[in-house]
């Protein structure tokens, strides 16, 4: 049972720290708060289901392409219809939300509203402290750490990464140190957007396609934001890991638990907001102290 | 290195501010300033508080006119820039503040604003973004350690951990790396102890000795007169008043009305 509690939990994990680690960088560095980021993971997946299953190219290009597609998809809105209102923050949720919808929608209409399936890349299975996991699972697992990784190493080792730390604590003086900020925050979405991109067309074998599958991983990730503190990457990594693994014990452990799981990230993002509201790690922006 | 047009001789003006007035909302925050910093020499700028020095400095590094174009638009949006910033010849009033860095004019801000969370080596690399060539930037980090020893000791260190006076010594080294032509200077002396205060303006006197044009703002009068060449005082938005540091302190009326407790240190 606790091997079962953990492989579940692990994969979540990383599916949710690949979203909300993106969604924070936005927050962070662009100051947004993008509602529609989940929709690019699910656009992603729906991708992978069409290049693979429809139009049959091999898996490595499809992913390539979908997580082109999704990074330019996302670049393109922001710089068109998001940057102009950065400032006006309200309008900023209600114009990714309503982004959000609009590809919702899209994929009903090219895709109908059946539950779908992409074929994983790998068939077998391992056995690992007990509980069976498949090839698939190590493999995205895998994959997933990787793209943390690299993440980690632009920030930490690139110019780009320094100026993406830099601008997400004080964008003022960022720009007076000749890093222009408008074009940091795109690269930013950029790469938030592969990561989100990736991450779909990563599991989409291991999950359901449908067009509302990008709801509960919104919800979580806001949950995950608030409990690790909007903007903290490292809020974001523990963030992921606790909801995960409370989430995945109240599957297994909980009577009907599989039904409170959006109840539950809710619930967390409530309680955190009541006791403290800047979350584990929360940041403050220099240019607004 | 910043895209600089040939050096300018001495006595050419680096930086001149033309009839700039700018307003936010109804509150006047300058008024008509005009002002001219020559090339090699350290200027001073000093006031009483909410004079508007600050807002000059801003100004004049692109923060203002990039903070007006953001929030176009919006109910903070509100605000209005007049007259002519001319750096090196080219005007920059509409250049966005990365842009004039790349020209070479670099502000220290007030409250020093060091990138808290990023250690102290990664505030001065932060501060070389536009050298393009690693040995250049080497070569930057060696003279801001020559300046700054401590800054070389403390490389690991949180910035936002560091003292207010080590904090200061990095906001000027980061800038530094910029390889700046004009250096602005917003309050360096800010909340320091009187003997770290005169290290820190000791240090601002060596760079300025190195070439570097510099404009000064400064709350410690006596301590500012001390290294600058020339002065301007503003007071309510305007200029009342220009002349070197000696003019200025034997005017009997300047001295009382705008220099407040002045004197020897």
């Amino acid at each position: 049972m606790l091997g079962n509690i953990l492989v579940n939990a692990l994969m979540n994990a990383g599916v949710y720290a690949m979203l909300a680690v993106g969604f924070s960088l936005m927050f962070g560095v662009a100051r947004i708060i993008n509602l529609a980021h989940t929709a690019f993971y699910m656009v992603a997946g729906y991708c992978i289901f069409y290049l693979v299953s429809t139009a049959g190219l091999p898996l490595p290009l499809a992913i390539l392409i979908s997580i082109v597609a999704v990074v330019v998809l996302a670049v393109v809105v922001y710089r068109l219809l998001i940057d102009p209102m950065r400032e006006h923050e309200t309008t900023v949720l209600i114009l990714t939300i309503a982004l959000a919808l609009v590809l919702q929608e899209a994929m009903l209409l090219w895709f109908g509203g059946y539950f779908r399936s992409v074929p994983a890349a790998t068939a077998g299975y391992a056995t690992i402290l007990g509980v069976r996991v498949s090839f698939q699972y190590l493999l995205t697992l895998g994959v997933l750490a990787g793209a943390l990784v690299a993440v980690w190493l632009v920030l930490m080792k690139t110019k780009l990464g320094l100026a993406i730390r830099a601008t997400a604590q004080d964008r003022e003086i960022a720009e007076v140190m000749g890093m222009d900020e408008s074009r940091t925050a795109t690269l930013t979405v950029a790469i938030a957007s592969a990561l989100a991109g990736l991450a779909g067309a990563i599991v989409a074998p291991l999950y359901i396609l449908e067009p509302r599958m990008w709801l509960n991983p919104l919800t979580i990730v806001l949950a995950i934001a608030v409990l690790g503190g909007l903007g903290s990457l490292k809020g974001s990594l523990f963030g992921a890991a606790i909801i995960a693994l409370a989430e995945s014990l109240v599957v297994f452990l909980v009577p009907q638990g599989a039904f409170l799981k959006g109840a539950f990230s809710l619930g967390i993002m409530i309680l955190v907001l009541l006791i403290r509201p800047e979350g584990l790690f929360g940041v403050a922006f220099e240019e607004e102290r | 290195m910043p895209e600089a047009p040939e050096t300018l001789g001495a006595h050419e003006a680096l930086l001149e501010v033309k009839g700039l007035s700018v307003r936010y909302d109804t509150a006047v925050l300058l008024n008509d300033v005009t002002l001219r910093v020559d090339a090699g020499e350290t200027v001073g700028l000093v006031g009483p508080n909410g004079a508007g020095k600050t807002t000059l400095l801003r100004t004049v590094a692109g923060l203002v006119h990039w903070e007006r174009e953001k929030k176009r638009g919006t109910r903070a949006g509100n605000i209005v820039i007049e007259g002519q910033v001319v750096f090196g010849g080219q005007r920059i009033d509409r250049l966005p503040p990365h842009g004039i860095a790349r020209l070479g004019l670099v502000l220290v801000p007030e409250r020093r604003r060091p990138f808290r969370e990023l250690s102290v080596l990664d505030n001065l690399r932060a501060g070389a973004y536009l050298v393009r060539d690693p040995k250049e930037v080497t070569r930057a980090l060696e003279t801001v350690y020559g300046l700054f020893p401590i800054l070389r000791e403390r490389g690991g260190q949180l910035s936002g951990t560091l003292s207010g006076g080590e904090q200061q010594m990095l906001a000027i080294g980061r800038a530094l790396m910029t390889r700046p032509r004009l250096l602005c200077i917003d309050e360096p002396s800010t909340g320091l102890s009187p003997r770290v205060r005169r290290e820190v303006l000791a240090k601002i006197k060596d760079i300025g000795r190195t070439g570097i044009t510099i404009l000064l703002v400064e709350q410690d009068v006596s301590l500012a007169f001390a290294l600058t060449t020339r002065n301007y005082i503003l007071s309510h938005s305007r200029v009342v008043a220009e002349g070197t540091s000696e003019e200025l302190m034997a005017d009997e009326r300047l001295r009382q009305r705008y220099l407040g407790v002045a004197g020897t240190a």
